[in-house]
């Protein structure tokens, strides 16, 4: 497996003492984690074959395909579970993988570098990207918007940003 | 007990100037507050406000669902990343 890998869940042992596995998924919707057929293992040297069973708490319970006893589950602690990028579904226009704008550099409309995507995240209001770079202090969270983004170039690695006034700068005013 | 409807909705009231001032400008910029206990009103839809959590300034862009609740409620002051895995972002 050389192409790009997502991390998407990790075994955490075992569940029971009949082999099956307790497992973490970490996808939007969790139960997707078997939908995505052959799971790797970071190094790509070992895959699995995973049928959920039913949910427990803080995951699932499964059955690997291979994994008979409760010392092989064991064996199987920690090990995080990924699966090619080119597996998950493609998506409607405006919609982007957390995992394909990580890592994209950021560069402002005049062509100057800003810094690299580290995370995206949500807080209720809309998608934010945080972004940090060498001429950046700390980290800013930036609004994934049409307006405030308006070219995201997956293939060349980039984003194109308009950022409104006061966002990369330090609070000018203190006022409470 | 809830607030009395009487009271009208709370909102700090340099909140009200910045999203005023900024309004009239037209320009696009963040309006960084501090208040995270100020109710956002009908007024500020469409604007992007910097709500401090603490730590630095969340951009929350006001829509109209958000009417009523408070600003702190979009801007946690505890962060957890988690994976990417499969999760999506939408441009809106």
């Amino acid at each position: 497996m050389t192409e790009p890998r997502i991390c998407v869940g990790a075994f955490a042992g075992s569940y029971g003492v009949r082999g099956e596995v307790r497992l973490k998924s970490y996808c939007a919707d969790p139960a997707a984690i078997e939908t995505y057929g052959l799971l790797y293992t970071e190094d790509g040297e070992k895959s699995f074959i995973v049928g959920i069973t039913r949910a427990i708490k803080n995951g699932f319970a499964a059955r690997v395909e291979g994994i008979q006893t409760k010392e092989q589950a064991d064996a199987l602690n920690n090990t995080q579970l990924f699966v090619s990028r080119d597996v998950l579904p493609s998506l409607p226009d405006d919609e982007y993988y957390h995992s394909d704008l990580i890592g994209l550099t950021v560069l402002d409309t005049g062509g100057t570098e800003i810094g690299t995507v580290q995370s995206v995240q949500n807080h209720g209001a809309s998608d934010l990207l945080e972004i940090a770079g060498p001429s950046l202090k700390a980290s800013v969270l930036y609004p994934f918007t049409v307006a405030a983004v308006p070219t995201v170039d997956l293939a060349a690695g980039r984003i194109i940003v308009d950022p409104p006034e006061g966002i990369f700068s330090e609070p000018s005013d203190t006022e409470v | 007990m809830s607030r009395s409807v009487w009271k009208g909705p709370f909102v700090d009231s340099y909140v009200l100037k910045k999203a005023e001032k900024s309004r009239e400008s037209g320009r696009n910029e963040v309006i960084k507050i501090w208040s995270r206990r100020s109710t956002i009103l009908p007024q500020f839809v469409g604007l992007t406000f910097g709500v401090y959590n603490g730590h630095k300034h969340i951009p929350v862009n006001v829509t109209e669902d958000m009417i009523g609740q408070k600003f702190g409620e979009y801007s946690p002051t505890r962060t957890y990343y988690g994976h990417a895995a499969d999760k999506k972002a939408k441009r809106k």
